[in-house]
Formats: structure tokens, sequence, C-alpha cells
């Protein structure tokens, strides 16, 4: 079963590919370290420009921005008290009071050693669970395959928290814009408005670009951020080796908060901010001095940066074995591996093993690559990009995303339906609708529309085909479990509530 | 996507359930020209979103019985729009006049109108990203950019 992981690993080891990987999370990091930007936008902007690339080079890209922003947004919640990304804000509890009395570099060090620990211990965790996954997988027909697409969904939307109605209103636009093109079986029009430009369907990248990369430009040009009382010039940094032994004592927090964050990684709809906020009250929980944790503890640090590391490669657990994305930034990984042709679910780790596990391998060199890029010298360097002009940076950004959708098929309808695209994100966005069920509506709408058609040709229209085996009511079962689940609990709770009240 | 709404039926969160029933319905009717089993995904979305655009307008207007106020949507709507209407315009300044030129313009523009104010800085930003560009794409990967209708023509 694992034969094929260590038969891809001399690809991954081709210059190529490890330069991709290098420059990935020198990328990552810089982006990281810029609220505002995430992963997600940074990776759905770099999508396009990877068409004419090798998939592993490409995935490299990915896998390397994917694991530097994680780390990098630490360096703005240390020195700025701003999380660079979301799954960053429980860094700032300690990382802040820690760079207020010098410490800053220390704890850009502890943070950068610890997501290299839950970079590595996610990328395991990948490389031992999916491979098995896949092959139960593979046993699943045109019903099955439906009836996980319907599953994904719906644990995207129920799982991920907030409202529920917004949730299935992006899910629902997203399978819509799935729809739009020719006819997967009978190959009429549909929702093309004899425009030749749709007859293909919305391209995956235009909607990404325009969720993920315009909402945080606007942003950025809305409310331009201070960095004048930013700790970045009395970091107080010692070389890493140095300090290294004095990390040595947080051992069990990287183990327990490596497992947390894996945890949730796997489980879909929950990110990289709920494992850094879950292992940071556990480790704070654990520790015989709780009472110096909010005031500059580098264990609070270690257990935050670990758990929001360790969710990267585990949240693709389920992406590539399902084709159910974990958090945001693996919808957009999914995206990443559509346009190269690689159909993320059961098939791929039968036709692409060289790619799929090549990937997994990116994963763990990405991490062990963190050590190295965002050691001491570099941690300097990092800090000062939060002097960047922000309304310059949002400009080039401009420039990148409109090359990047041009360049998909050399057409500017394409860019003029991102600009679309990026105005109801925006809304979405503000009004606090989830992004991911969109996405993941269109990855996973035209899937489960061919399957349950594919599905009820081979049961001669009869819809009782999509009940007859007993892993469709697995499956079944799973999803009303999804659906059902979240409101019980809910019930349970405020009755609980009430009693005590009473 | 007014901040500070008046009237109840103007609360965001309404107005913006309006128009996914306006779009939805709007959609409906194509949908009806499609074969039956064509038309069954695409239709059920669209009453979904009907429906639940519906309930999103309930429990919004149930919120504005109760007194609760609207959350601001944008700090600065004017700042918001402008940035809309500014890329909006660099788009559409790509089609006419080509990508080279208009990015000249708009580049250093957004940055300036935006809050960076160094023309040093902006000059020299603005020939750095300019110059890769086209070593990047132009020559090392042959992508060709809009030249411009007004020039096509």
């Amino acid at each position: 079963m694992y034969s094929d992981l260590i038969q891809s690993l001399p690809d991954v080891l081709a210059w190529a590919n490890l330069a991709a990987l290098v420059i990935g999370v020198l990328a990552g990091i810089i982006v990281g370290a810029m609220p505002g930007l995430s992963a997600t936008m940074a990776i759905s902007v770099l999508v396009p420009f990877t068409f004419g690339l090798e998939p592993l080079v490409a995935l490299g890209l990915m896998a390397g921005i994917y694991n530097g922003a994680m780390y990098g947004g630490a360096i703005p919640a240390v020195l700025l008290r701003i999380p660079g990304t979301p799954a960053a804000v429980a860094t700032t509890f300690d990382g802040y009071p820690m760079a207020q009395r010098g410490e800053g570099g220390f704890a850009l060090q502890v943070a950068v050693v610890s997501s290299a620990f839950g970079g590595v211990a996610s990328a395991f965790a990948l490389m031992l669970l999916a491979p098995p996954l896949s092959r139960v997988t593979l046993l699943f027909g045109p019903a099955e395959v439906f009836w996980v697409a319907v599953f994904g969904l719906c644990s995207i939307i129920f799982l991920l928290g907030g409202n529920v109605a917004k949730g299935l209103i992006s899910a629902c636009f997203g399978v819509f814009v799935s729809v739009v093109g020719s006819d997967p079986i009978f190959g009429n029009d549909r929702y093309t408005f004899d425009r030749l430009e749709l007859l293909d369907g919305i391209h995956i990248v235009i909607l990404l670009v325009g969720l993920y990369a315009l909402p945080p430009v606007i942003d950025l040009l809305e409310s331009p951020l201070k960095t004048e009382n930013s700790a970045g010039d009395h970091l107080g940094t010692e070389p890493i080796w140095r300090t290294f032994p004095r990390m040595l004592r947080f051992w069990k927090t990287w183990i327990r908060s490596a497992l947390i964050g894996i945890w949730i990684g796997i489980l879909p709809g929950a990110g990289g901010s709920m494992a850094a906020f879950m292992s940071y009250n556990e480790a704070r929980r654990a520790s015989k001095t709780p009472e110096t944790w909010g005031h500059g503890e580098p264990e609070g640090v270690a257990a935050s940066e670990t758990a929001n590391n360790a969710d990267t490669a585990a949240a693709l657990i389920p992406a590539l074995t399902l084709g159910i994305p974990g958090t945001a930034v693996a919808a957009i990984m999914l995206g990443g591996l559509l346009i190269h042709g690689l159909q993320p679910g059961p098939m791929l780790f039968r036709n692409n093993p060289d790619i799929v596990f090549g990937f997994m391998w990116q994963f763990l060199f990405g991490a062990i690559l963190l050590v190295f890029l965002g050691g001491s010298l570099a941690t300097n360097s990092f800090a000062k990009l939060l002097k960047l002009p922000r309304p310059l940076l949002g400009s080039v950004i401009i420039v990148l995303m409109l090359i990047g959708v041009y360049s998909i098929h050399g057409r500017m309808f394409d860019v003029y339906l991102m600009l679309g695209f990026g105005a109801i994100g925006y809304v979405m966005d503000k009004l606090k609708f989830p992004l991911p069920p969109v996405v993941l509506g269109l990855i996973l709408g035209g899937f489960a529309e061919e399957n349950l058609r594919l599905a009820l040709r081979i049961g001669r229209g009869d819809w009782i085909v999509l009940f007859q085996n007993v892993t469709s009511l697995v499956l079944v079962a799973l999803t009303v479990a999804v659906v059902v689940g979240p409101m019980i609990k809910k019930r349970i709770v405020k009755a609980r509530k009430t009693e005590g009240k009473v | 996507m007014h901040n500070k709404s008046t009237h109840r039926f103007l609360r965001p969160e309404t107005v913006t359930a309006v128009c996914i029933i306006v779009v939805a319905a709007g959609f409906l009717i194509p949908t009806t020209e499609l074969a039956p089993l064509s038309a069954l995904l695409p239709a059920a979305m669209l009453v979904g979103l009907i429906l639940l655009a519906i309930a999103m307008m309930i429990s919004d207007q149930r919120k504005a019985s109760a007194g609760e106020e609207a959350k601001p949507v944008v700090k600065s709507p004017k700042r918001v729009f402008g940035a809309f209407c500014l890329i909006a315009l660099y788009c559409i300044a790509v089609d006419l006049i080509g990508f080279y030129p208009s990015t000249a313009i708009s580049l250093p523009l957004v940055a300036y109108i935006f809050g960076y104010r160094d023309l040093r800085g902006l000059a020299i930003a603005t020939v750095i990203v300019l110059v890769a560009i086209y070593l990047i794409f132009s020559v090392s990967m042959s992508q060709e950019f809009p030249i411009g209708l007004l020039w096509a023509e």
C-alpha cells in the first residue's frame, strides 16, 4: 500500500520541484506576514500561473505557500498583535507580550520550530491515513459517489457553524454555477445566453480568484494598516541553535497540539483557528503555571503554532480521498488539482499515484524547510515586511489577478466574470456567508449531477438505485447525522442552560 | 449596502435576500425550457435559493422587530465603492487601450489614491512591476496580453 509513496520520492527530489517548494515557503511566509492576505488568497492568485508548470512543481508551490503562510501569520501576531492569518489569533495572546519585553525574536523562533513540528506531524498523518482510506473509496460506484458529494457538501455547511441558511445559500450558489455550460449527458446548453465563452462552463479559477482574492484587496485599500508601533526593530534574536534547547521543554505541548491539529484538520468545516484555540486552551489547562499564560508564556505560542500547522496536510486527507476539503485552502487546492486534470476523490490514488504521493512528500519537506527559511536571520528580514506600503501591494495584486484570469483562455470576458464573482464574494464575506461551500458546490455540483444521472441510467430511472447497497445507506446515515447532529447538540446545550437557571 | 439603514426593509440582509429571490426567479425562466433531467439540479438549487432567502429575510425582519440594530457592512463605503470602480475601470482600460499602458497608469494611480503618496517610490515600483511582468510573462512565457480594441481597429 505504501510502496507508491516510496517510489514517488525521487521525483520530488528533482531540482525544479525542490526549488518550487523553497519559493512557495518563502512566498507563503511573506503573504502570511501581511495582515489581510492569507494562504487562501495567495494560492487562488497563484493557481492560474501554474497552468504551464509540471503538476508536481505547481503542487510544490501550493504546499510551500500553505506551510509558509501558517507560520508567517505569527509574525504580525507577535510584533503587532494583529494576526496575519485567522489561525494566528491565539498566537497574539502570549507572542505580543513577549515582543513587548524584548523577546519577539524568541517568540518567532518558538513559532517557527513549533510550526515545523506541527507540519511534519500533519504530513505523516496524511501519508499514513490517506492511502488506506483511498482503497476503501475505490470500491464506490456512481450512487456512492453521489452520496459522498452530498455528504461533503452537508458536512461543510453544518459543521462550519454559524448560520445554516447562509451556508446552504452559499452551497446552492456554488452548485448552480457548476451547471452553467453544456449538459454532461444531453449536451444541450444551460444558462449560456448564447455566449460561446460559457459553453465549457465557468472555470473554477475565475470563481476562486473572484471570491478569495478580490475581497482582501478591497479590504487592503479600504483601511490601510498603520504599522508604526511595530516591535520589529527590537527583536532580540539569537541564533536558532542556541535557543532550541530552551524549547525542548515544550515537547508534551508539541505532541498534544499536533494531535489536536490533525484531528481538527480531518474534520470538514473546522479550520486552523479552531485547532489553535483548542490546543491553546488544552495546553493552558495542563500547565503547572496557568497564571503566566497571556502574559508572555512561550509555551502558549508553541501550542497555537503547532496546532495551526498540524491542520494543513491533515485537511487534505478527506480532500484527496473523498474530494471533501477540510478547510478553505484545501478547497482551493482541489481547484489547483482540477486544473492539472487531477480529479480529487477515489480515482486519484489509482490514476496518479506519483503525483498524489509526491504532493504528500512536498508537505513534509515544506514543513522541514520552515526551520531553515524562517530561522533567525530570516525572521529579522520578514519582520521588515510589515513596513511595505499596503495600497501599493493592493495595486500589484489587482494586476496579478487580471494576468492570472486572462491567461486561462486569453479573453477579457473571464476577467469581467471574475469581477462579478468578486463583487458577490465581497458582499458574502461582509454578510458572513461562508465561502468554502461555494467552492465545494462548484467542485462537487457537476460531479454529483453526473454520478446521480449515471446511477439513474443504471437503475433505468428508478430512484431506489440510490439506496440499494449498504455503502450508500451508511453514507446517507452519515449525511443525516451531520445535518441533525449539530441541531440535537444545540438543543441539549440549550436545555442544560435552562435547567441550570431553574 | 447602506450602513445605517433607517428603514427595516433596507437592512443589508433583507436587501440581499430580495436580490437573491429576484435573480433566482429570473434564472427559473430559462430553466423551464430545459429537458426535465437537465433541469433537475439547477431548478432544485434555484428553488432552494428562493426558499432560503425567504427564511433569511424573515429571520432578519424578526430581528428588526425585536429592535436589533443591523451591523455595519463596511467601514468606509466610499473607499469600497471607489476601489471597485477603479478595478472595473482598470479592466475596461485594459480592454480598450491595452494591458501595458493601462497598467502603467492604474498601478500608481490606485496606490496614490488609496494613501501611498511617495511619488519616487511609486515610479520605481511601477517600472519594476512592468519590467518584471514583461520579462516573466511576455518574454519567457510568451503570454500575449490585450493590445487594446482602440488600436486593433
